[in-house]
């Protein structure tokens, strides 16, 4: 039973309780309407939390792992507590505005980091016709991601410049540099998928890709350019080491969210992990066969689509993390270098390859 | 119902972040509501059928063009003399003329749209695909205009983007 | 060894028998006295014309000279200043010094000669109050701008017990603060304002690339940096006045905690000055012990660089390696000394103890394991794409501007140019080892990277020489001014007895004179610069500590790159704050 009937039938049965309380229907169908949104924001949020209360203690053990230590052992068996201690620290820490800050925008700043990350999740294909919001996805799913991923620079930007502090302002200059040179290789390697299924929807991507790992896009040859493409600047726009030059600790003190303390900064960290997720996810549907099982369609083992989904997103956070702690992190020129004189010609000749694929009809 | 509770709450946002995105003093705060009033146009795109302008609105305006613009912004020093300089231009005088003109052609607007009769929101959902048919078929010409102009502003661009090497460190302090 | 008759010749032929007068010093340092009118022209020449060119500043200094009981031979004056010299490719030292008169004297500049004497000659005016006429920008350095008085002259009070109870209200803390804030016109940058584009950053003294509290005021336009301006003195503690009110022996702990990564590498300057004083000969056991720890201590602290450069280019990982290999090497030390970072551990004469029972298997089984470990450093961080884009060229230094701005250890080595004092002068029994001398070529900061990690194992190589050749025989001399003097007499006759019994109380009386105590230190060479007036305590301490010219050159290495760069040459310069501020 996938997520969509379940939906389905939850929908139903609501519409008649309230028939039976003599409500007109349609004014019932209408309230459901609205009713579904608010779930599917709030399942967003949900998403996005349970994201970073996961990861942060992933985080913590992979660091741990790869640095030779143990990570957190005390709060809880093997430390597991840990997230939710870090969340009731930051949420008992003070809110302090420096004096000199635009308070409205040193407030908005974060809020409009987190909201840009949850938006994106409407559009996420978490298993067979199951998204947030299956109408946005009506036919332009791709383009929503990519509108809606360029708009969290906004958030940045704002809480960098709000601060008045020269640090965060310099570090939202740089992430603000970096997020829109390299949204331009992720969207042409984006459009390669693109070419390759017909569709500009994710539900419609993963549709293509039907069948065992052997139909999965990662294993087409002309996908493999824009693999490393999308994986390069899906890192670089989630300001992750090697790239993590907006926040770069020793340059920057701490870049944006230099003047940040409770649960303003516990709004980006969330949004941050929201967004490794988000990368992950998208990665997963794009080339990775999304919600499909790799036995086979239909999975031969029954399991729901999202577990598989998840797992696949798993793997490319957990490769994301070892890169994280294993690489030093790029000077501001030289990201933008590789991203304009590398990648973005990369990304061309990844979508010429793509076309004269599909012209020769091999597809 | 719920569409045309949508279309009204969108354009009355829209109308009004314009008007803020104007009054504002604080360049960064207009730019924001500028922002704001963009996305509100682009979900007005969504409701009337057109996705795929709803998103590109969003990639090119609201994320691409008005980061740069806040960018710049940000860059220039905006102290309290550039907000007592925008006051004197929110000066009534100033103002008065051009908004009058502004109202009258929204009057006319108004007119023409009640003229023309009602089409209904959302009636037909344009595809991506019918889009790049339209451009690429009867407009190719206009498009490729385009494009030949857009080469223009990159070489352009990229030639005033070229600096000549400016001497670095010449400041003065021994350390 | 150098041919100082020959050196003083060419002086006395330039200038004259009278200008010139040579004093005799315990160091054997080619010590000459010149008025103050000549001293210019005599350092320009010895700078220039003198065969062997003397081409670094190494350091400059001064003694207040006004409660001095003991000076035969020398010129009259209230205030000395020490200029001293060091010629490389001759391999010479010279100590030039200008006697001054009067409460506040005033000299010359020599900062168009050596341009790293701008900070040496600020410390003057800071310390003694001496005014040096023709700097570029004098002022207070290590003390707060508001600090009345001149620290190390005599009449400065050296205890707080000497002093009125400190007390900080509010306002004039406020006060205080204030002093601190920037004010670009002082160094002729224009002030900020719409027409300015340049933004000033204060980088520290509390920032995380800082390594310390150092401060750092960039001029950057975007994020290049046109200019820096180095503010220290954070973390000042007023180490050379102490020594004037320790006795010899109690000063050591505080040599330790100079360069605070060195532990015991500290110590060996110290204790070889005031052996050159007091004429010790140092057994051959307690000489090997010495080098044993001095080079355990160059690897513990190589290892921090390795590690901290490696997190300031942003790579998070390397450095719980190499923290955790240095703790092995801190378990070494604590079972040899039973401290760990600070074991002061050397005495006047020796060492405080013999090696314990069991040291063999501890160092054998470390220096197979580093051997492999550095093998893994080399690959994960030297060897890293990313890393070499950002460090190489990055800073790069050529052996001219690196001797004319005092820079040594590795900072020089990293130029191409093998000059290592354990090599040139063998203090200590360095004579009795084989190791190799590695340089690098271009004296960027990847050079000097390449050049710690390859120090590291011509460390190890030692180590490994002391372990297999530690000769037998006595830890510490049997000299009576070897502190604490050794027991085994004291119980036979009354006359040791007592004499041990005041060596012990009030600490051992060292010969007037003067000396000097150098090491290749972990981040280059390290001196003690002591004056002794024949009592138990030292009547002037001057600690010539190498991170101070090297932090000097930040603005010059890092103008015209970014802020990025700025973070990775401060990591490569591989400075200790406390030894900078002293």
């Amino acid at each position: 039973m996938s997520i969509h009937t379940i939906g389905v039938i939850i929908k139903d049965w609501l519409i008649g309780l309230l028939a039976g309380w003599g409500v007109p229907v349609e004014l019932s169908r209408l309230l459901i309407e609205v009713l579904t949104w608010a779930v599917g924001a709030a399942l967003c949020i949900i998403a996005i939390m349970l994201a970073a209360l996961v990861f942060i203690y992933l985080e913590r053990k992979v660091s741990g792992y790869i640095q030779s230590r143990l990570g957190p052992t005390r709060c809880g068996p093997v430390g597991i507590l840990q997230s939710f201690v870090d969340v009731i620290k930051l949420l008992l820490k003070e809110d302090i505005v420096p004096a000199e800050a635009d308070r409205v925008l040193h407030t908005i700043g974060p809020i409009l980091f987190l909201a840009v990350s949850a938006l994106a999740y409407v559009v996420v294909p978490w298993d067979e016709g199951g998204t947030v919001a299956g109408k946005v996805d009506a036919g332009v799913g791709v383009l929503f991601m990519a509108a809606v991923g360029s708009m969290g620079l906004i958030g940045i930007v704002v809480g960098g410049w709000g601060s008045n502090n020269k640090w965060s302002l310099l570090g939202a200059i740089r992430g603000a540099a970096q997020m829109v040179s390299y949204e331009i290789p992720m969207l042409l390697a984006l459009m390669c998928v693109v070419l390759q299924a017909e569709t500009l929807s994710l539900a419609g991507i993963v549709e293509d890709q039907k069948g065992s790992i052997i139909a999965w896009n990662f294993l087409r040859p002309w996908m493999w350019l824009p693999v490393v493409l999308f994986l390069i600047s899906g890192v670089a726009e989630i300001n992750r080491t090697p790239f993590d030059i907006p926040e770069a600790e020793s340059e920057l003190v701490s870049g944006f969210h230099t003047e940040y303390t409770g649960m303003k900064f516990a709004l980006f960290f969330l949004a941050e992990y929201g967004n490794l997720l988000l990368v992950a996810l998208i990665f997963s549907v794009l080339f990775l066969g999304g919600w499909l099982s790799p036995f086979g369609y239909p999975d031969p083992l029954r399991l729901p689509g999202i577990i598989w989904l998840l797992a696949k997103s798993l793997l490319i956070v957990l490769i994301v993390m070892w890169v994280r702690w294993t690489l030093p992190r790029l000077r501001v020129d030289q990201l933008m270098g590789l991203a304009w004189k590398l990648m973005i010609p990369a990304g061309f000749v990844a979508l010429g390859v793509m076309c004269a694929v599909i012209m020769l009809g091999w597809a | 119902m719920l569409n045309n509770f949508c279309f009204w709450f969108a354009a009355l946002v829209a109308l009004g972040a314009s008007v803020l995105a104007v009054s504002r003093r604080n360049a960064v705060h207009g730019l924001l509501w500028l922002v704001l009033s963009l996305l509100a146009v682009a979900v007005l795109f969504f409701m009337l059928g057109a996705p795929f302008a709803a998103a590109l609105e969003v990639i090119v305006y609201a994320g691409a063009i008005m980061v740069l613009f806040l960018f710049a912004v940000m860059m220039l020093h905006l102290g309290p003399a550039a907000q007592r300089q925008e006051a004197q231009w929110l000066a009534p005088g100033v103002w008065i003329a051009p908004g009058l003109l502004a109202l009258g052609l929204a009057a006319d607007l108004i007119a023409i749209a009640r003229l023309a009769g009602d089409a209904p929101a959302g009636a037909g959902i344009i595809p991506p695909e019918a889009v790049g048919a339209a451009l690429f078929g009867p407009y190719v010409i206009g498009v490729e205009l385009a494009s030949v102009l857009l080469l223009a502003g990159v070489v352009a661009a990229y030639h005033l983007g070229q600096r000549r090497d400016r001497s670095l460190g010449e400041g003065a302090g021994s350390g | 060894m150098p041919d100082q008759e020959g050196i003083l010749a060419q002086l006395k032929q330039r200038f004259g028998p009278d200008g010139i007068v040579r004093q005799l010093t315990a160091d054997g340092i080619l010590t000459v006295w010149v008025p103050p009118e000549q001293v210019r022209a005599v350092l320009s020449s010895l700078r220039d014309d003198v065969s062997p060119p003397f081409r670094m500043l190494y350091d400059l200094t001064a003694v207040d000279e006004r409660q001095r009981q003991v000076r035969p031979d020398q010129p009259p004056g209230d205030f000395t200043v020490v200029y001293r010299l060091l010629s490389l490719e001759g391999n010479a030292d010279c100590r030039v010094k200008v006697a001054l008169t009067g409460e506040t004297p005033a000299i010359g500049t020599v900062t168009d000669l050596w341009p790293n004497a701008a900070w040496y000659e600020c410390e003057l005016w800071d310390m003694f109050g001496i005014r040096v006429e023709g700097h570029p920008h004098l002022r207070r350095l290590l003390m707060p701008p508001w600090w009345e008085g001149h620290p190390l002259r005599k009449e400065h009070p050296a205890r707080a017990t000497e002093m009125a109870p400190f007390r900080l209200p509010e306002e004039r803390m406020a006060l205080l603060q204030e002093t601190l804030e920037f004010r670009p016109e002082d160094w002729g940058w224009p002030p900020p304002g719409p027409d300015q584009d340049d933004l000033y950053l204060n980088l520290g003294p509390h920032h995380p690339g800082t390594h310390g509290v150092l401060r750092v005021i960039c001029r950057v336009c975007g994020e290049t940096i046109r200019d820096a301006i180095c503010d220290i003195g954070f973390h000042h503690r007023g180490a050379e006045k102490m020594g004037e009110r320790q006795s010899w022996h109690t000063y050591i702990p505080y040599t330790d905690r100079v360069d605070y990564l060195g532990g015991a590498m500290n110590n060996l300057p110290y204790v070889l000055a005031v052996e050159h004083l007091a004429g010790i000969e140092v057994p051959e056991r307690a000489q090997v012990i010495r080098i044993l720890l001095a080079e355990l201590f160059r690897i513990i602290s190589h290892l921090v660089f390795m590690g901290t450069f490696a997190q300031d280019v942003g790579m998070m990982s390397p450095v719980f390696y190499m923290f955790t290999d240095r703790e092995r090497a801190l378990d070494i030390v604590e079972n040899i000394t039973g401290a760990r970072m600070h074991p002061s551990w050397f005495r006047i004469g020796g060492v405080a103890q013999d090696l314990p029972k069991g040291w063999e298997q501890l160092l054998g089984d470390f220096i197979e394991l580093l051997e492999r470990r550095l093998n893994e450093y080399e690959q994960a961080v030297l060897r890293n794409r990313i890393f070499r884009a950002r460090t190489v060229g990055v800073g790069a230094l050529d052996v001219g501007t690196a001797i004319a701005w005092g820079a040594t250890g590795p900072m020089l080595r990293s130029t191409g140019l093998a000059w290592d004092l354990r090599r040139q002068r063998p203090y200590g029994g360095y004579d009795q080892f084989e190791f190799d001398i590695p340089i690098g070529k271009q004296g960027d900061c990847y050079d000097r990277a390449v050049v710690h990690m390859e120090e590291m194992r011509q460390s190890l190589r030692i180590l490994r020489q002391c372990l297999q050749n530690m000769p037998a025989g006595p830890y510490k001399s049997d000299h009576p001014l070897a502190t604490p003097p050794r027991r085994a007499q004291t119980l036979r006759d009354i006359e040791t007895l007592i004499h041990h019994f005041l060596s012990v109380s009030w600490g051992p009386v060292i010969p007037p004179g003067e000396a000097e105590g150098r090491v290749e230190g972990t981040k280059g060479l390290y001196s003690y610069y002591l004056v002794s007036d024949g009592g138990t305590m030292s009547y002037r301490t001057r600690i010539r500590a190498a991170s101070f010219p090297h932090v000097q050159m930040l603005p010059m290495l890092c103008r015209g790159l970014m802020v990025a760069d700025l973070i990775a040459i401060l990591a490569s310069l591989d400075f200790v704050l406390a030894d900078v501020d002293r």
